[in-house]
C-alpha cells in the first residue's frame, strides 16, 4: 500500500456549473488547477460543498476523470464515493480505480440511521471491492442519526481491511476524536485522521494530520499559513488563523455551499449557480459577503482570478 | 471586570453512607484529598458530585459544610443548576452569602426552552449575584435538557458584565472555537474552561482552566495534563490526554448509565484505591460484581496509574 503522507489543509473543490446549471468541465479543471498551484497538498472531490448528491453518477465520473487528469500526479486525488445506493458507490469506486485516482473516501450506508454492524458490512463490501486505499467519513449527529465510526468500529475495520488508511472526522468532539486516534494510530501508525472542514486547531494536537478545506477556494494563503503555524507550534498565529477561518466558515455554512460560491465571485473566480434544492446566493448576499471578506482583509491579501 | 481565574478546578464526588445519607465525615477527607493533591479551586456539587440526586436543602447544606471545612484554603465555585430559574437564583444567592468565589450554572435542566428563554434564565441568575463572577456551562452531548449555542453565549456576554467565562463539557470543537472567536472581541478576558478532563483542544483554542472529575482517581495525571497545556505544550500533551481518555473510557463504560455519567465506575475505582465514598445514590445503579471486576482489571492494566495516591 502506497504511503501518501496526507497532511495539511487539503482542498475539496466546489463544482462549477454553467448558468443553465449544467456541469462546467472546463471551469472544474481551472478550479482544480487553481488549488494545486496554490499549495493544496491533496485534492478531494466531490464532497458536500461540491453538491455531490445533486450530481448524476455520470457527472461524478466525468468530474473524477477531469480531476485526475488535471492534477496529473502533482498531489494525491481522493474520490468521494458516498451515494444513496451502495451499488452506485461500488460503481464509482471501480471507475476511480480504473482512471488512476489515488484513494477513495466513503460513507455508507448513507442518509439512514445505520447500526454499527450495517456500517461495518457496507464499508467491508466497498473496501474489498477496490485495491485503492480507503478513507471513511465519520459523521455522527446527535440522537444517533448520521453514520458514526466509533473507536470500536474503526478498530474492527482496520483489522479487516489492509487498505483502510484513514478517516475524515466530522465528530468535532475531543473525546470521540481521541478514542479513535488512541486506538487507530497504535494499530496502524500513519492512519490519517483528517478534519472535516477546518476546525483543525482543536484536533491537530490530538493527532489530526490535516483537514479537508472549504476556505481554500477563497483564502488559500490563509490555509497554508494556518497549517504551517501548527507544524511550528506557533499557537498565537494558529489561533489568529483559526479564528479568521472560523469567521469565514460561519459565513459559508449559511446556505452552504451557495455562500461559498457567492464569495468566489468576489475573488474573481466565478463558479456559477448552485443546484436546487439548495439556493443560489442572491446579489444582496454576494454584496454582504464582499463586505465581510474586505473586513477580514481577505479581499486584499488573497489571490484574485484563476 | 473579574480577575478570578480558577485554573485547575477539581469537582469532588459526594460520598454517601449505606443508608444513602450524605457521609460528611468522609466528605472532609475527600475535600482534604483534593486540596492536598493539586486543586487550585473546587467546584461543587457538580454532576460528578451527583447534584441532581441531592435535595435543595442538601445542596445548600453540602456547600455550607464544604466551605466551613475548606476555610478559604482554595476558592469555591458553587454549582447552582436547576430546572427552575427562581430555584437556581435562590441557590446562587445562598452560595454568595456563604462566601463562594464564583457561581456556575448549566442552562436549565430538563426543559428545552427557546434560546431567548435560556438567555433569560442565565441572565437572571447572573444578575442576582451582581458582581460575583459567573460561569455558564455547556453540558456533555449525552445529557438531557438544553445546551448552549454560540449565539446564546454571545447574548449572555452582552447582558452580563459579571460573566467570567464558559465551562465546556460538550467537548465540541466548533462551539469552543466560535465562543472564543466571537466572544473575545466582546469580552477580551472571557475565559474558556475545559469541562471534563479533555484540555488539549480547549487549551489550543485559548482555554485557561479545566474542571476535572478524574482528579479524584488520578490527580497526578490530571496535574500533568493541566501543566503541559498551561505551558502550551499541546502536541506533547497528547500522550497524557490519551491516558486520561483511556481511564475515562473505562469508567464511563462501567455501570448502567444511559448518559455515560461514570458515577458508578468512579465510585468503584475510588473504593479499590482505598478511598471508599460509598455507592452512587439511586436512581444511579452501583456497578455490578462482573462489571466492577472488568473495570478494576482494566484499571490494573493502566501502568500510568501506578504512581497515583492510594488511601487518603
Amino acid at each position: 500500500m502506497k504511503n501518501f503522507n496526507l497532511h495539511g489543509v487539503m482542498q475539496a473543490p466546489v463544482t462549477p456549473l454553467k448558468d443553465d446549471f449544467s456541469f462546467d468541465g472546463d471551469g472544474f479543471a481551472k478550479m482544480v488547477d487553481f488549488h494545486v498551484r496554490n499549495g493544496a497538498p491533496a485534492i478531494a472531490w466531490p464532497h458536500h460543498k461540491a453538491e455531490s448528491l445533486n450530481l448524476t453518477i455520470a457527472e461524478r465520473k466525468l468530474g473524477a476523470e477531469i480531476a485526475v487528469k488535471t492534477v496529473a500526479k502533482r498531489v494525491p486525488v481522493s474520490i468521494f464515493v458516498g451515494t444513496l445506493s451502495e451499488e452506485d458507490s461500488l460503481d464509482i469506486a471501480r471507475h476511480a480505480q480504473k482512471i488512476g485516482a489515488d484513494m477513495l473516501l466513503t460513507i455508507s450506508p448513507y442518509c439512514r440511521r445505520p447500526s454499527q454492524e450495517e456500517i461495518f458490512d457496507s464499508i467491508v463490501r466497498i473496501g474489498t471491492h477496490t485495491e485503492l486505499p480507503v478513507l471513511t467519513y465519520n459523521s455522527p449527529w446527535r440522537n444517533g442519526e448520521g453514520v458514526e465510526f466509533t473507536a470500536e468500529l474503526t478498530k474492527r475495520l482496520i483489522d479487516r481491511l489492509p487498505n483502510y488508511i484513514g478517516m475524515k472526522d466530522a465528530s468535532f468532539h475531543s473525546e470521540k476524536f481521541l478514542e479513535i486516534s488512541r486506538v487507530a494510530l497504535k494499530m496502524r501508525p500513519g492512519f490519517s485522521i483528517i478534519q472535516g472542514v477546518e476546525h483543525l486547531l482543536a484536533a491537530y494536537p490530538l493527532g489530526a494530520c490535516g483537514s479537508f478545506s472549504s476556505s481554500g477556494a477563497i483564502a488559500p494563503n490563509l490555509c497554508n499559513k494556518f497549517y504551517a503555524s501548527l507544524v511550528a507550534k506557533d499557537w498565537v498565529t494558529a489561533r489568529e488563523c483559526q479564528f479568521k477561518i472560523s469567521r469565514l466558515w460561519r459565513l459559508f455554512k449559511e446556505q452552504y455551499p451557495s455562500s461559498l460560491k457567492g464569495a468566489m465571485i468576489m475573488m474573481g473566480r466565478s463558479v456559477g449557480p448552485t443546484r436546487s434544492p439548495l439556493p443560489t446566493a442572491t446579489k444582496e448576499r454576494v454584496e454582504f459577503l464582499r463586505k465581510q471578506l474586505e473586513e477580514l482583509n481577505i479581499l486584499q491579501t488573497e489571490p484574485h482570478g484563476w | 471586570m473579574t480577575k478570578f481565574k480558577p485554573g485547575l478546578v477539581h469537582t469532588p464526588v459526594t460520598p454517601f453512607k449505606n443508608d444513602n445519607s450524605v457521609d460528611y465525615a468522609t466528605y472532609t477527607k475527600v475535600i482534604d484529598f483534593h486540596i492536598r493533591n493539586g486543586a487550585e479551586a473546587l467546584a461543587l456539587p457538580m454532576p460528578s458530585g451527583e447534584d441532581m440526586s441531592l435535595t435543595d436543602p442538601e445542596l445548600r447544606e453540602v456547600l455550607k459544610f464544604a466551605m466551613g471545612h475548606i476555610k478559604g484554603r482554595v476558592p469555591v465555585i458553587a454549582h447552582v443548576s436547576d430546572a427552575g430559574t427562581s430555584i437556581a437564583i435562590e441557590r446562587a444567592l445562598h452560595a454568595q452569602s456563604l462566601g463562594a468565589s464564583a457561581v456556575v450554572s448549566h442552562p436549565p435542566y430538563f426543559w428545552h426552552p427557546k434560546p431567548s428563554m435560556v438567555v433569560e434564565h442565565l441572565v437572571r441568575i447572573g444578575t442576582a449575584i451582581k458582581t460575583l463572577p459567573f460561569f455558564i456551562m455547556n453540558p456533555p452531548v449525552e445529557s438531557v435538557g438544553t445546551t448552549l449555542s454560540t449565539d446564546i453565549v454571545l447574548d449572555v456576554i452582552g447582558r452580563l458584565p459579571n460573566l467570567a467565562g464558559v465551562v465546556d463539557a460538550s467537548l465540541d470543537f466548533v462551539f469552543m472555537e466560535e465562543v472564543m472567536c466571537n466572544g473575545r472581541p466582546l469580552r477580551p478576558d472571557l475565559q474558556l474552561i475545559a469541562g471534563g478532563d479533555f484540555m488539549v483542544s480547549a487549551g489550543a483554542l485559548g482555554g485557561t482552566g479545566m474542571f476535572s472529575s478524574l482528579s479524584a482517581i488520578a490527580p497526578k495525571l490530571v496535574r500533568s495534563l493541566f501543566d503541559m497545556c498551561k505551558m502550551e505544550q499541546f502536541v506533547e500533551a497528547r500522550g497524557v490526554q490519551e491516558n486520561i481518555g483511556a481511564l475515562n473510557h473505562a469508567i464511563k463504560a462501567a455501570g448502567s448509565s444511559g448518559l455515560g455519567d461514570g458515577l458508578a465506575g468512579t465510585k468503584a475505582v475510588l473504593a479499590s484505591m482505598g478511598r471508599d465514598c460509598g455507592a452512587p445514590r439511586p436512581p444511579v445503579r452501583r456497578a455490578g460484581e462482573i462489571e466492577r471486576g472488568r473495570l478494576l482489571e482494566a484499571i490494573a492494566a493502566m501502568p500510568f496509574l501506578k504512581d497515583e495516591p492510594r488511601g487518603w
